[in-house]
This record gives C-alpha cells, structure tokens and sequence, in this order.
C-alpha cells in the first residue's frame, strides 16, 4: 500500500478504507497529514473562520453506577464527597451562567440510579421556560440509557420526551473508543458500541443534532481508533445527523487507568 | 517535496529554498507574516532533511549553576540575587563534583557573577572536571561572563579562553546574546554586552578551536523584524568563522520577572514558527535546537516537524528558567527524550559535545555519507519504513559494531573490519582517476614528510590507510599522525592535513591555511596502481531478513538510477553549501563510479593487500 496513493485518493475526495486510514495513522509525516488535513478542512468550510461557544459544563451528580477505569470524578451513593443538586439548584446556577453571557449549557453527570426520569425532563423544561437564553446541550448516551432503565421506557421513548420538553442537541460524550474489545476493559458497565450508536440513531431520527466524541491515548490501539471513525462515519452517512467530531486524549494524571 | 501553498506569498521564497539561495531580511518577514503555518514547516523540514536526515540529537548531560550572585540585575532574569540574600549560594569544586554521575556527556556551566571570586575558581572547575570524570566535555560560560572575566581580571579575552581551554574547556553555550538589537537592550538588558561584545568572545572562541552555540531570546518587546536581524548578525558570523554548532531560539518566560510582555508566554504558533524561520534563514548553521525545557515537551515534539534536529539533553539543575516558570518537569529521562523523538518519526541519536553520533534508538536506520559525493544514492532513495541518518563514514563504522544500522555505505575500512556481519552490495563510491575529496594539504613534497606531522581527518578510516598506504609502500616514509576534531581547528602546528570530503573539496577550490602543496589520493593512488580506488562501499547487516535486504537493493538500485544523468540537478542544494556551481557539481560527481564492477573489486583486493603489509611493519 504506497501512503502517495492513499493521499491522492483524499484529495480526490474518495474515501479511504480502514487499512488505508490504519497506514496513514502509523506512517505519514505530520506535517504531510497536517496539510492534507487543512485542505480538506478548507474544502468543507472555506472561510477561514474557527467558531467557539461561550459555554458552561456543570455537573448536576457525581454517583455513577458505572466505575470507568479512567474516571476520576465519580463516587458511589454515600461515598464521602457524593452530591446531587436539585432541579431549582441547577436552574440558579444556569441563571448565573448566563448572566455572564453564557448560552449553551453541557450538562452531565454520573448514572445515578435513585434519580427518578421526571427530574431529567422537569431539568430540560424548566430551562427552556426559565433560562431561554441557553441552550440545553444535555446527557450523555449512558444517562439516556440509565434514564430508560429507570424508567422502564425504550430508549426512543425516552428522546422523544426530552425533545418534547424543548432539548434539540445531545453532546457525544461515552463513545471513548467504539471498540468492544476495549470497552470492556476500560468501561465494562457502561455497554457496547452498539448502545452509543442506537442511542446516536435514535436521536438523530427525531431529529436531535449530535457531536460525536472519541476518548484515545489509552488501551487502543491504531486500528481501534480507525474502526471508531468507521462506526461513527457509517451512522453519519444513514443519518447525517453529527455536526463535529470531538477526539481528546487522555488524562491520565488523576486516573487508575495506565 | 510538493508543497500546497494556502499563501501564494510563499512560492517566491519555496524556489530560493529549493536551490539552497539564501533568504533575505523581507522572505523572513513574509514567513513570519503567513498565516500558512503548515507550508512553512513543510519548507523548514525540508532544508532539515537536507541537513541531518531524520536524526535528532539528544545528549545526556548535566548543567551546573555555580552560584547565583550576580553583579547585574538583567530585568529578564528571576535567578540572580546579591550577596547576602537569604537566597544565595555558591557551589565549591567539591560540590559541583558530586553533582555528577559518570553518565553524563555534557557539563553544561553557567551561573551569575559574583563580585568576590577569584580567577582561579573558574578555571579550576574546568579543569577539576575534565580530569575527574573525562568522559565528560566540558561546556562552559557564556559571552557575558567571558567578558566579565575579562574586565574584572584584566586579561583579554583571548588569554581568559585559552587559559579555560588549556584547563579542558570544549565548547561554549549560546546565552547572552538575548536579541541584538540596540534599542531593546537598552530598555531591557542595559547592564548586558551588546551584539558588539557578544560576537567579539564567540569569534574570538572560534578562532581557537572552540565551537560554541547561540540563542536568542525572544517573545518580549523585540519585533519580528528585530529577530530577524538577529538571525542575519548569526549568519554573517557564521560566514566568517564557522564555529556555530547550533541556534537555540529560547522563548520568553515572563514568571516573575521584571518584564511585562504584551501575552504572558509565546504562542505555540510562535514558537513553531520561529523554530522553522530559523532553520531557513540560518542556511550555514548544522543545527536548530528545540529546548523543551522553555517550549514544554509537546512543542518541543512538534518542532521536530518544523526544523528543529536538537533537542538539548537529559539537562539536570535548571534554576534559571524554572524559577522564571517554565512548566516542563526538572529532568527529563533519557526515556522520555527518546519517546518524544521516536513519536516525532525520528531517529533518537545520543550525540557527544561535537554532535558526534554515539548511539541510536530506533530500528531500521540507513547510514548516510554526509558528503556531495553521496547524493546520488540519497536524492531519490525512497524510505518506506527505512529511516536515514547522515554520520561521518567511522562513526558509521562504529555504530554497525554495536548493531545499531541495518545498512549504510560503508567506508571501506570499516566493511574490511566488519566483513563477517556485513553482505556486500553492488554499488560503491569509486574513483574512475581523480576524486578531489580526499585531499592531502602539505607544506612538503612527499618524500619529505619523513618523520614529519599529519593532522589527519576524524572522519574515516579508510582516506588515513590510504595516505598510510601511499607515503610507506608507495614512497617509503613515515610520518606521525594526529587527529583533527571535525569543524573548528587550528592547523598552524601540523606540516600537512588530510581531509576528506566536502571540507576537502571545499578547500581545494580556496586553499587551506598556508599550505603550499595540494595531493589528490585518489589520483596518487591510480597513478600508481593504475586502478580505481574504492573509498566506500553499500553494505547490510548479514542477520537482516533477506525480503529486507532485497527491498533495500532495490530501493538503492532505484535511487541511483533516477540520479544519473541529473547530477547537476540533485547536487546543486549541497553544491551551493560548499560553493560549487551546477557545472562543478556536475563534473565532480561525474568522476565517480558508483557501481562495483570487476576492476573496482580488484582494487579492493589490492589495497587489503597493502594494507596487511603496513601492519605487520608497524
């Protein structure tokens, strides 16, 4: 497999395999990678324009039921330093955000199994009534799927009540690496690729606008990073309903994963 | 190397670079003024390549910080204090040696001034050093304390270096310089030298024989223009003594400080582009240093991509730029050096105070002849998984002992001695009469070096059996011999030096010193034997996978093949660094035979031969 041809076979806008995503992830020169990069960067948005939003990332409960080997936040139900805030605690807090000028709320937090699924969507309602300056940017794929479990409803059921209560965007956090295989050890509560993606899917049928995420520099290797972009690209191109990918690299300063 | 410009700016400057034509004052502003930052790395990384392959040099070493009293009170500088601080201390000979592990290559000294010291205890830890732990090169004071020596001891800076040198001094670090330019050191390092000063010690050092670094600190009040005449000062120095090892561009650390920048610490983006913009308007300087100690370790691993080939060392006590709030972590292992090299798609190269290569760390490394007469092999050789390190023909020849390259064209004495690990290839540099690059600059005819002294190239073995070869059997004298370092020298006490390569085909078309004479070996030898002499032959390492070996024979066959018939072509950049024209370049690698053949098998024969009988006489 020559690197020349994969390059020219970007440039011309075909895509690539995986094999040839795995060949140029171990074997192209930064700098050749950066310029193919830019180019296709300019190609999809021309202007030469980098947006930002003045946002918020609270957190409204720190249990989790979950216990990711990289996470450094969570605490179990009476775990010293525990807390869930009310409803009306986050809605003050979003009131203070966005006297500051802040319009986008990112909100999540632990899978926390005594918090019944009215508190989710009273959390949704309450903030397009009250703060209608933010947007609610809320829930990770795990709470949806822990608000199903406690709720007893379908995962679409779920969204479609979130979206009723004024919710249009999903942040994608918990896809770190769609690879099972990796999961499991670094996640293994937390469930499989397929339940981000259904959970992706199903939102982005309603009609939900979505970010998509990739956690590396951990147990992966190269071709799992690959395959997550696979995943994420076919669910793209069935829904078109991802408007950024997000990669981050690992911390490991405060984690037990090494 | 295809290059998308985003910034059409750039192509004017793209095609001075690609021929080796040197950049001016306004190409630096309009690098600096690009918002296309890819494109001038891509450029940067160019020129690299062309310089130093896909080494980085790292060396494991130590700094030493004396003292931190100082007569000065740079407004820049967090570390000094006055005597009497609650601060304030001062190191003696026996502390600073116990600092030191026998590891360490590099002893990096530097420290304020303080007003009570005698003479005597600078030069004795010199001097204490280099005999306690040998292995160690010393490399110590800056410019400013040179001249500080020289005020304060009334002798002149000329007598302060040699006195260090005699005492083991190696080389000199960079520091001081800061930016060279009037109006800033005025309003910031008012108690400094001055661009005057600064030049006036590292010439002087550089006329003695000791190579030196260089810096500049930037990211303060300076403007771009400022440090790009800056780098213009550098150059011409270098023109005139070439005693630079390398450019140290150290980014501004605001900390605590006296100095309110405009932004608390550079850009990456700044950082980056200064690292590149100053590989590409220090044409003459071998190497760009990228100080992680100052970038932080992940800037420092991008500027590998950017021009940077240097990245200082394993580095021990760094107060002054800790204390000003650098954030990289006091010391880093040699490890993690590694690591940052080997992520950065380089090849880790552990180097001594000259950047002589010791050892490397990474697989599938292809030695390179850094010589003109090498191109051939190197323009279009396609690297694939292969990674390719340019290092003087012994020092290759010492690195395929401990097994550390799979391949390299060997210089021929090195293959001899290393026979039974090595496979021979079919290709070679030979001579067809002349070569032009093995020179023998001598104040004597040859019967007359009976008993006289040759300073003899570091580089090979194989050019010094040569002239071995030449002198006893072909005209039955004996000389001594002495080594050269490669780089600066002093040549005023030898009555002939051998030198070899670009140096000597330099020299050839300017004179050396004040010899009279000038003997081509090659042409000695084939008037002699009325053969070709073979100077260095491809060679792989006998336990490769033979699917290796094949690729690599083909890769070279490949290479060499694209190459012939375009010698003026692929030789010009490296021509124009030793100031040869197209047509010089052209005839000079004409004159080689790069496939072994059957007379050039011979010859090898022969010279092994002859080589036998001088060493049983010895």
């Amino acid at each position: 497999m020559q690197l020349a041809t994969i390059i020219d076979k970007v440039r011309n806008n075909e895509r690539i395999s995986r094999e040839e995503g795995v060949e140029l992830l171990q074997k192209a020169a930064l700098l050749d990678l950066g310029e193919l990069a830019s180019e296709i960067r300019f190609r999809k948005n021309p202007e030469p324009r980098v947006t930002f939003v003045v946002d918020t990332n609270p957190n409204y409960t720190n249990i989790c039921n979950i216990d990711c080997i990289f996470c450094a936040f969570y605490r179990h139900e009476g775990e010293e330093g525990e807390y869930t805030y009310s409803v009306d605690q986050m809605i003050q807090n979003f009131k203070r955000a966005a006297a500051n000028g802040v319009t986008t709320v990112l909100l999540q937090g632990g899978v926390n199994p005594k918090i019944p699924f009215e508190y989710y969507v009273e959390m949704v309602e309450r903030t397009a009534k009250d703060v209608p300056e933010v947007m609610p940017h809320f829930w990770s794929t795990s709470e949806i799927i822990g608000m199903s479990n406690v709720s007893g409803l379908e995962v679409r059921e779920v969204l479609q009540k979130l979206w009723n209560a004024g919710q249009r965007t999903i942040p994608g956090g918990g896809a770190e690496i769609l690879s099972d295989k990796v999961k499991r050890k670094i996640s293994s509560l937390k469930g499989t690729s397929a339940d981000w993606l259904n959970v992706m899917r199903e939102a982005h049928k309603i009609g939900f606008k979505t970010t998509a995420t990739m956690m590396y520099g951990h147990l992966e290797t190269d071709e799992d990073i690959i395959e997550h972009l696979e995943s994420v690209r076919q669910l793209q191109d069935e829904t078109h309903g991802f408007t950024a990918f997000i990669p981050w690299s690992f911390k490991r300063r405060y984690a037990t994963c090494r | 190397l295809n290059v998308n410009f985003r910034d059409p700016h750039l192509i004017p400057v793209w095609q001075k670079i690609q021929t080796g034509e040197r950049l001016s004052l306004q190409d630096g502003l309009t690098l600096y003024n690009s918002p296309d930052l890819i494109s001038l790395g891509k450029m940067a990384h160019f020129v690299q390549q062309q310089k130093s392959g896909d080494a980085v040099y790292f060396v494991l070493n130590q700094k030493i910080e004396h003292t931190n009293i100082c007569v000065l009170s740079c407004k820049f500088c967090d570390f000094a204090v006055k005597k009497g601080d609650a601060n304030a201390y001062e190191m003696t000979t026996e502390e600073i040696l116990g600092t030191l592990t026998p590891e360490i290559a590099e002893v990096h000294i530097t420290g304020g001034m303080p007003p009570d010291w005698p003479w005597e205890r600078y030069v004795d830890i010199v001097r204490s050093i280099h005999e306690k732990f040998p292995h160690a090169d010393v490399k110590a004071y800056t410019a400013v304390e040179i001249d500080f020596f020289h005020k304060k001891f009334r002798m002149s800076i000329e007598e302060v270096l040699r006195q260090l040198k005699d005492a083991g001094l190696k080389t000199m670090p960079g520091g001081g310089a800061e930016v060279f330019s009037e109006r800033v050191r005025k309003l910031l390092f008012n108690q400094k030298i001055g661009a005057k000063g600064w030049f006036e010690v590292h010439k002087a050092a550089h006329k003695l024989g000791i190579p030196t670094n260089s810096t500049m600190l930037y990211g303060h009040v300076e403007t771009l223009e400022e440090r790009l005449i800056h780098m213009i000062k550098l150059r011409e120095a270098q023109d005139e003594t070439g005693g630079f090892l390398t450019f140290i561009p150290l980014a501004f650390q605001p900390g605590d400080t006296g100095i309110k920048p405009r932004n608390q610490f550079t850009s990456a983006i700044d950082d980056l582009k200064t690292i590149a913009i100053s590989r590409l308007m220090l044409d003459n300087f071998p190497h760009i240093k990228a100080y992680w100690v100052m970038l932080t370790e992940e800037v420092a691993s991008v500027a590998l991509n950017f021009g940077a080939d240097d990245m200082d060392g394993t580095v021990g006590q760094e107060r002054i730029a800790h204390d000003a709030g650098a954030i990289s972590p006091m010391k880093l292992a040699k490890d993690q050096i590694v690591k940052i090299i080997r992520d950065a798609g380089k090849i880790p190269v552990e180097r001594d105070v000259y950047y002589n290569a010791l050892n490397v760390y990474t697989d599938h490394v292809v030695g390179k002849i850094p010589f003109l007469n090498s191109v051939p092999f190197y323009h279009h050789f396609e690297k694939r998984q292969f990674k390719i390190l340019p290092i003087a023909p012994r020092r290759m020849g010492l690195l395929s002992e401990k097994g550390e390259l799979d391949a390299g064209l060997f210089s021929l004495m090195d293959y001899f001695r290393q026979e039974n690990r090595l496979e021979l290839f079919n290709w070679c540099i030979a001579t067809r009469d002349q070569v032009k690059s093995v020179m023998l600059f001598s104040n004597h005819g040859w019967r007359d070096l009976d008993g006289k002294l040759i300073g003899i190239t570091d580089e090979t073995a194989t050019s010094v059996k040569l002239l071995h070869v030449l002198l006893e059997k072909k005209y039955g004298v004996k000389a001594r011999f002495e080594r050269l370092h490669a780089g600066v020298n002093d040549y005023s006490k030898y009555d002939a030096v051998l030198l070899i390569g670009d140096e000597a085909l330099h020299h050839n078309k300017l004179g050396l010193a004040d010899y009279e004479l000038v003997f081509d070996l090659a042409r000695e030898w084939y008037d002699w034997q009325k053969l070709p002499f073979v100077f260095a032959v491809w060679a792989v390492k006998n336990s490769l996978p033979e699917g290796t070996k094949k690729e690599l024979s083909e890769i070279i066959e490949l290479a060499l093949s694209q190459a012939e018939g375009h010698y003026a072509d692929i030789g010009e950049f490296r021509g124009k660094e030793i100031g040869l024209s197209r047509n010089e370049v052209e005839e000079y690698l004409a004159g080689f035979n790069y496939r072994l053949g059957e007379r050039e098998r011979e010859a090898m024969k022969e010279f092994r031969k002859l080589v036998q009988e001088i060493t049983i006489n010895v």
